[in-house]
């Protein structure tokens, strides 16, 4: 069965490129546009990933973030988080919160696929 | 010497004068008798009359060897005891020997000096506890200066230095000291001070008579930008006029500070990054529009023209990423905007907090880990700490506190740990949204963070322990391998003179009063005493001298390396071994550095001829010579002591009552010659000698007739 990846971003174009190239790479892609739908997906989907935008509406990609850390049925979802905010303290605070990477906009598309998969494939690895 | 021709010469003269008149009026009488008496007495007058005029002159001459020792000579004695007791040294006691024949003299003298002593006493006691007051708020004021953050310089209208604290010698990045009478065109651009000066004379001129200035806010003052005088930093502040009790004229004028080059520097590396902004943006984004366009009017483009198209546009977006990469970099390392932020000791900062804490909320904060520099506002960021401990307190119940400082890669965290779960990231924002104290201007926590370009966050560090962090930026200067002139310096260092402000600049400098001049006593120690003979400088000291006061806070002193090995005879005299000498600088590094803490200072040595003969030989090696006046000690005390033949730095040091330390260390010895100098100044007073070039006269004077003594 493919892996779930969820993106969540407010902004469409990014949106569709990540959805765009995801599907591509054979993974189910799911879409939230902020901090309430991505729970929601969360519980709904459980995917294995989450592209995870920092500036969101309602709730943004910190507290997110921290949600999922913080329910100990999500502790093994992945968290990549991409922001346009390129200062080390964020970069900082981010991993401090539990995301796996920080990739920081403009980002290449190429880059997120292979860092997406690139995780994905570890798990895989240390779980069989 | 008025005194020898006065007395000496006057009573040699008198019994010449005796000696003279005896064989002529002997002559006479004899002359008178031969007449009478006939020729044949004449062989009989010439030899009894010669007998006796023989006898007589001898009489005479003994009578006056006995008159001059026991009663010119111990005159004189009296009378140099007196002088050095009434100018130099009130306890200096009478000569045994003085008096002579007239010992009720002496004793009359004792009494009168012992009446003199005790009424002495009774000022000197006066004037002491008005000193003390007067030093105790000497000392407050230096020690306010020395905790400023801006430079502090006091000048007469000479540019002469009075006052300076530690702050403007690092804003100035001098390295020992300023120089009190040095001029401070010397370190600073001089067109921008004289200019300032002038618009505020001019200023005070235009409105003769009032008391104050048209605008008390502006005052006699005015801003001041300038470069230092090697142009590579610039400084920025205030220059005011020091004006007289009643505000009509000026006599001086005060000049504070503060180092600005960075905040220029930052200035300058924000206008180019604006412009290569813009301009890295044009070109790629050009391409890539142009390419788009072309893709998109024409959709029937296939193959190589598409493949090319497509690329423009990938290669153009590549472009535009490194560039902002680039861009958003260097604009991260650029201290922006006005916000007070400086270099602070994390030690410091959290102290404040741990104290605050517990004084004024009752909640335990104790400090862990070791120190580290880091570069904010203090005051905000412990506001910030402040307001987030007591909502963590407030919010969960934590009692106790652990504060932090870690550095990481990029700066410094401060970390606040308590027991018990983090706090969550929408609380803490909650938190970080409240507007602090008052005194902050309704500034929110938020808005701290963004001025230090920080974020804040809280984790667990382990199990059932949060900690909130706060990552904040490095030091801007690499504290710990930097020791600063400030921790060289003395912690009460004489850096005031205000007695300067009084002094005129007069004519040539033989003219100038002694009194006037500024000194550096210094003194040297060797190898041997033979410079011809290959004996080197191994340390040279010296202390300024300006007013009359021996400056001990404005010292030079250097070991130097000899090129040779050290005699073990000379180290009983000076102590300095080959070990100690051992990777310090050669003669030529340190007499550069010696001849700028000289400047045109009249040098003082004890035997001068000696320390300056070494300073000559290096002459032309280092390419610096020393042509400033000397003053020799050993000569002037000759000079004001001609009675004793004692002239040895100790003996010296003795009669003037100068207690001895550090004696045969070349500091210890500038130090003891120092004050034996200044009390010389008023010997040299009291006998008329007022003025530089009459000082240097009356030694000139003792070495001519050393020299006609060493012939016989």
């Amino acid at each position: 069965m493919a892996q779930t990846v969820l993106v969540v971003d407010d902004e469409p174009s990014i949106v569709r490129a990540l959805t765009y190239l995801l599907s591509r790479a054979s993974l189910d892609v799911q879409i939230a546009k902020d901090g309430d739908e991505a729970l929601a997906a969360i519980e709904a989907h459980r995917p294995s990933l989450v592209l995870l935008d920092v500036m969101l509406p309602k709730r943004d990609g910190f507290e997110v973030c921290e949600m999922i850390r913080a329910n100990p049925d999500w502790r093994d979802i992945r968290i990549i988080m991409l922001t346009a905010r390129g200062r080390d303290a964020d970069r900082e605070k981010g991993l401090a919160l539990g995301a796996d990477a920080y990739l920081t906009k403009p980002f290449s598309t190429r880059e997120v696929l292979a860092k997406v998969q690139k995780i994905l494939a570890a798990d895989v690895q240390s779980a069989s | 010497m008025p005194f020898v021709k006065s007395l000496r010469a006057r009573v040699a003269g008198s019994f010449a004068l005796i000696g003279l008149a005896v064989p002529a009026v002997l002559g006479g009488g004899l002359w008178l008798a031969a007449e009478r008496l006939g020729d044949g007495s004449v062989p009989a007058l010439v030899l009894f009359g010669g007998g006796a005029g023989f006898a007589l002159l001898f009489l005479v001459a003994w009578s006056w060897q006995n008159f001059d020792t026991r009663f010119v000579a111990p005159l004189r004695t009296l009378r140099r005891d007196l002088e050095t007791i009434i100018h130099a040294n009130p306890d200096h006691e009478l000569s045994e020997h003085a008096g002579g024949y007239v010992p009720e003299l002496v004793d009359a003298a004792r009494e009168t000096t012992h009446a003199l002593r005790s009424a002495r006493g009774e000022v000197t006691s006066a004037i002491d506890s008005a000193t003390r007051m007067a030093d105790e708020q000497k000392g407050r004021l230096a020690t306010i200066l020395r905790d400023l953050h801006e430079g502090v310089i006091v000048c007469n209208l000479d540019h002469q230095i009075l006052l300076y604290n530690k702050r403007a010698l690092e804003i100035l990045h001098v390295s020992g000291e300023l120089g009190l009478g040095r001029s401070l065109l010397k370190f600073l651009n001089r067109d921008p001070i004289l200019h300032a000066l002038e618009r505020l004379t001019a200023r005070m001129a235009a409105q003769p008579g009032e008391a104050g200035p048209e605008d008390p806010e502006e005052g006699w003052s005015t801003l001041l930008v300038c470069s230092t005088s090697d142009g590579r930093y610039t400084v920025a502040g205030r220059l005011s006029l020091l004006t007289d009790a009643g505000e009509e004229t000026a006599n001086g004028y005060v000049v504070t500070i503060d180092d600005v080059t960075q905040e220029l520097a930052v200035l300058g590396r924000r206008d180019r990054l604006l412009r290569e902004s813009v301009d890295g943006i044009r070109d790629p984004l050009a391409s890539i529009r142009a390419a788009i366009e072309t893709l998109s009017d024409n959709p029937e483009l296939e193959g190589e023209t598409r493949a090319a198209l497509e690329g423009v546009v990938r290669n153009g977006c590549e472009t535009l990423s490194h560039h902002l990469d680039r861009m958003s970099g260097e604009y991260r390392e650029i201290i922006t905007g006005h916000w007070p932020m400086s270099d602070v000791f994390s030690d410091n900062l959290l102290d404040c907090v741990v104290r605050r804490m517990t004084e004024e909320h009752g909640i335990e904060c104790v400090l862990e880990g070791g120190p580290a520099w880091l570069h904010c506002d203090s005051f905000s960021v412990v506001e910030l700490l402040d307001h987030l401990i007591r909502r963590v307190h407030e919010h969960g119940g934590a009692e106790r506190f652990e504060l932090e400082a870690q550095v990481w890669d990029r700066g410094i965290y401060i970390d606040v740990s308590w027991q018990g779960a983090p706090v969550p990231v929408s609380l803490l924002d909650t938190w970080l949204g409240e507007q602090l104290r008052e005194s902050l201007g309704g500034l929110t926590g938020r808005d701290i963070l963004e001025h230090h370009k920080a974020e804040a966050w809280c984790d667990a560090a382990r199990p059932g322990v949060a900690r909130l962090r706060l990552p904040l930026p490095p030091p801007v200067e690499d504290h710990w391998f930097d020791p600063g002139a400030s921790s060289a310096l003395p912690s009460r260092p004489e850096f005031y003179d205000f007695d300067l402000l009084k002094r005129m600049t007069s004519g040539t400098l033989e003219a100038r009063p002694l009194r006037e001049l500024m000194y550096v006593v210094f003194d040297t120690e060797t190898t041997g005493l033979e410079p011809s003979k290959g004996d080197e400088m191994i340390s040279i000291a010296g202390v300024r001298i300006v007013n009359g006061r021996v400056l001990s806070g404005e010292t030079f002193d250097e070991l130097i390396h000899p090129g040779r090995e050290i005699p073990p005879d000379s180290i009983r005299f000076h102590g300095i071994t080959d070990d100690m000498v051992r990777g310090k600088p050669p003669a030529a590094d340190v007499l550069a550095r010696f001849h700028a803490f000289v400047g045109d200072a009249v040098l003082v040595a004890h035997n001068a001829a000696f320390d300056m003969k070494f300073l000559e030989l290096k002459e032309s090696e280092t390419g610096l010579r020393f042509e400033n006046a000397v003053l020799d000690t050993v000569l002037l005390s000759a000079f004001v002591h001609d009675h004793s033949g004692e002239h040895t730095l100790d003996s010296v040091a003795e009669r003037f009552g100068i207690e001895i330390q550090g004696r045969h260390t070349a500091l210890g010895d500038s130090m003891v010659t120092a004050h034996v100098f200044v009390r010389m100044l008023d010997l040299l007073q009291a006998r008329q000698i007022e003025t530089l070039g009459e000082a240097l006269e009356v030694s000139r004077q003792i070495v001519e007739i050393r020299r006609r003594q060493a012939k016989y």
